[in-house]
């Protein structure tokens, strides 16, 4: 169908405008916003900037200073924080193996014990919802409260654990108060606080695999194990990335469970990464402090990023 | 209004996030408060009015300061005192940056030892030395304030970090309660278990109360007075003799504590002892009005852990000045604040915070009307040291050597607790 030769001649006018004036020619995108849209982001922008970004930038300069805090005077140290971090302060070495080993206990076990509680409960059925709910309810408690909680269970004289384990005639524990085992009470903690929120988002990931799937397996013969290991796991991937890296970061900042359970500061037993920067910050130190800090954030990602290769979270080149 | 181009938009976030940059490239150290350990100023003087906010961790007291609050602004009328009230904990950690600022803490109180030389250093303190407050303390109770020839807080509360005792079962097992030597005192504990009761509540698991016992310990043993400060500055070494044979007195207390001692923390040491289950607390006075809150009846006495091995002890018992007083230099109202410490500092004041709380202080000329104070008021002249963990200013030094006693009494050979302590005092020096 051709046009009609008015209609093309008129719509060929603006162009034959521009073609008399070349410098006036330009691209005009059909996406393109006006500018002035730009300056939208600008509160955030400076939120993000005066928050975050300056702050780091500050971490990065104060790490390489010996600055206590308070003082109007300091030196410019190069690496020093960083080398006596981690080969002058056995405090920070053990703060860094506490932590190391407090989130490989708690990434297993919270993974683990929200994905069992989660396959238990998928289905809609009202004991199901009831017991969600009860799952998830440490979750909405404040970390402070948990701690406080669980510090008067683990207490030795009057606590609940030696209580129930003395009304069934065994001698209970010190837990805390034992340094080789005080670190996997506060890990029992942990789990419980936050297998509940983990259970959530494994339902999620479950309620969204197609049943088509199971009836077919069921068809072919496959058992509940063989379901679970081709169907189920790899469908909820995702959710066990997001798991996993949650509870991974959480994990390494137990800060506020670990002051109120085992006190400010924490015994050496119990001090991690967080609550040893603390201390350091408190003992005036500043500069240092900021290294261990640059140095958490470094682990942080580290581990976090190991982890998805490892689990094979996150294909190669995403 | 004219339209802004894409360039002008970039070139306006770019000038942001260049200035962001450089702002965090600026030095720290840029503010500190007027003052100074050299030269500090005299609180500023002026018309006792407005509002003055009051700094401190002692929540237990806030009534009792209320009342007091109450009683100044009836003497001053215009003035507002608001308590900042936080946990120890935090303060010992929060309380220097928070009042650099001059918004809050206009009057505060700080901790003796570290938190006092921090706050020094930072020019918090103003100059008391001519203010009308100081003559009203007892001169030999004001050496945690000074700093040099400047008298830059002053300490207001009087309290022994020594175990407290149960009158009630020492006189039931027959236990004395003045023992002189070592064995006298593990006597005295074997009396006390063999009357059933646990003779020594220690809260092993809580950091701050545990340690107070360290007070105790060490004072008798130490070669010198200033020990905690040689063992920071490394003169002397927790893996000394000295302090070998005072782990050792650890040791021998471990079958006069309660079963799992090292992680009880301190309201369950408490409960023992307010309910007559243990002898003794070892925390300190300053947990008086706290046990009598859980209900405890009985009379309550100190009673000094004598490490000393022939009865010449150079020490009777251990005490503590501390809650150390002071205008803040960065103050806008420091006419009121100083009046507000003048006013605490009156006799009949402190006398009423002393009773109320059952807390002796250093001001002079306080009638004591509280019968646990009137009963523990001759510990005020007997021949006490000032509490040494407070000698430590570094925070960690001084938490691993006391986390030494807390190891052996898990069972940690003296020896090894102590090399363990010195690699962290070594790492520090």
């Amino acid at each position: 169908m051709s046009l009609h030769p008015g209609t093309a001649a008129k719509r060929k006018a603006p162009d034959s405008q521009h073609a008399d004036n070349p410098a006036k020619v330009r691209r005009r995108s059909p996406t393109r916003v006006n500018p002035a849209l730009y300056l939208f982001p600008l509160p955030a922008v400076a939120v993000v900037a005066f928050f975050l970004v300056m702050p780091t930038l500050q971490a990065f300069q104060y790490a390489i200073t010996d600055w206590n805090g308070f003082s109007a005077a300091f030196n410019y140290v190069g690496l020093d924080n960083f080398i006596r971090a981690f080969t002058k302060d056995s405090l920070f070495t053990n703060a860094l193996t506490n932590n190391l080993k407090f989130v490989l206990l708690v990434v297993i076990a919270q993974t683990a014990f929200s994905l069992v509680l989660a396959l238990l409960l998928t289905k809609n059925s009202r004991g199901s919802i009831l017991l969600r709910a009860l799952f998830f309810f440490p979750t909405i408690l404040s970390s402070v409260s948990v701690a406080f909680i669980w510090k008067f269970i683990y207490d030795p004289n009057f606590g609940l654990a030696n209580s129930v384990l003395g009304a069934v005639g065994i001698d209970g524990g010190s837990y805390l108060g034992n340094d080789a085992q005080a670190l996997y009470w506060v890990a029992v903690t942990q789990v419980w606080f936050h297998a509940g929120q983990m259970m959530v988002v494994y339902i999620a990931g479950l309620q969204a695999i197609p049943r088509e799937l199971y009836e077919a397996a069921e068809m072919d013969g496959a058992n509940k194990w063989q379901q679970f290991k081709s169907i189920t796991w790899p469908f909820v991937a995702p959710a066990t990335s997001i798991v996993v890296a949650y509870t991974t970061v959480q994990s390494f900042k137990a800060f506020d469970l670990i002051l109120g359970i085992a006190g400010n500061p924490p015994k050496a037993a119990l001090d991690i990464l967080s609550t040893r920067i603390y201390s350091t910050f408190a003992n005036s130190e500043f500069g240092y402090a900021a290294a261990q800090s640059i140095i958490f954030m470094a682990m942080i990602a580290l581990v976090t990023w190991l982890q998805r290769r490892l689990l094979r979270l996150t294909p190669k080149g995403d | 209004m004219s339209q802004i181009s894409r360039r002008q938009a970039m070139a306006i976030l770019g000038a942001l996030g260049f200035g962001a940059t450089a702002a965090a490239c600026a030095g720290p150290g840029g503010s500190t408060a007027p003052g100074g350990a050299s030269g500090p100023a005299a609180p500023s003087t002026g018309a006792v009015t407005g509002k003055v906010s009051f700094a401190h961790w002692r929540g237990e007291d806030k009534a009792v300061f209320d009342e007091l609050i109450k009683r100044f602004a009836a003497k001053h009328s215009g003035v507002e005192v608001a308590q900042d009230i936080s946990t120890s904990n935090d303060y010992n950690a929060q309380a220097l940056q928070k009042l650099r600022g001059g918004s809050i803490g206009d009057a505060f109180a700080t901790f003796r030892g570290a938190q006092f030389k921090n706050f020094t250093e930072a020019g918090i303190y103003t100059e008391l030395k001519d203010s009308q407050a100081v003559k009203n303390y007892q001169k030999g109770l004001l050496s945690a304030g000074q700093n040099g020839d400047s008298q830059l807080g002053l300490p207001y509360q009087v309290v022994f970090p020594m175990p407290m005792a149960n009158l009630d079962i020492f006189d039931k097992a027959g236990a004395e309660t003045a023992p002189k030597t070592w064995d006298a005192f593990l006597g005295m504990c074997e009396k006390l278990a063999s009357a059933g009761v646990i003779p020594i509540s220690w809260p092993g698991g809580d950091v701050g109360n545990g340690g107070q016992l360290f007070n105790c310990m060490i004072a008798n043993n130490a070669p010198v007075d200033d020990m905690c400060a040689q063992i920071e500055q490394g003169k002397l070494k927790v893996t000394d003799d000295w302090f070998i044979k005072m782990l050792n007195q650890y040791k021998d207390l471990v079958p006069y504590l309660q079963p799992n001692a090292t992680g009880t923390a301190v309201e369950p040491a408490q409960n023992l002892f307010s309910q007559g289950k243990a002898a003794m607390l070892a925390t300190g006075s300053y947990h008086i009005a706290a046990v009598r809150g859980l209900g405890a009846k009985f009379p309550i006495d100190l009673v000094f852990p004598n490490t000393s091995s022939d009865g010449k002890a150079k020490y009777e018992g251990v005490y503590n000045a501390t809650f150390i007083l002071g205008v803040n230099s960065a103050s806008k109202n420091q006419a009121a604040a100083a009046a507000w410490i003048d006013f605490l500092s009156e006799p009949e004041n402190a006398g009423y915070y002393a009773n109320q709380t059952a807390q002796h202080v250093s001001v002079d000329k306080v009638e004591y009307t509280n019968p646990d104070l009137k009963r523990l008021s001759p510990w005020l002249q007997k021949k006490t040291a000032l509490a040494a963990r407070f000698q430590f200013n570094n925070l960690d030094v001084r938490n691993a050597v006391e986390a030494s006693a807390t190891a052996v009494i898990s069972g940690t050979s003296p020896e090894q607790a102590a090399a363990a302590a010195q690699k962290i005092v070594d790492e520090r020096l």
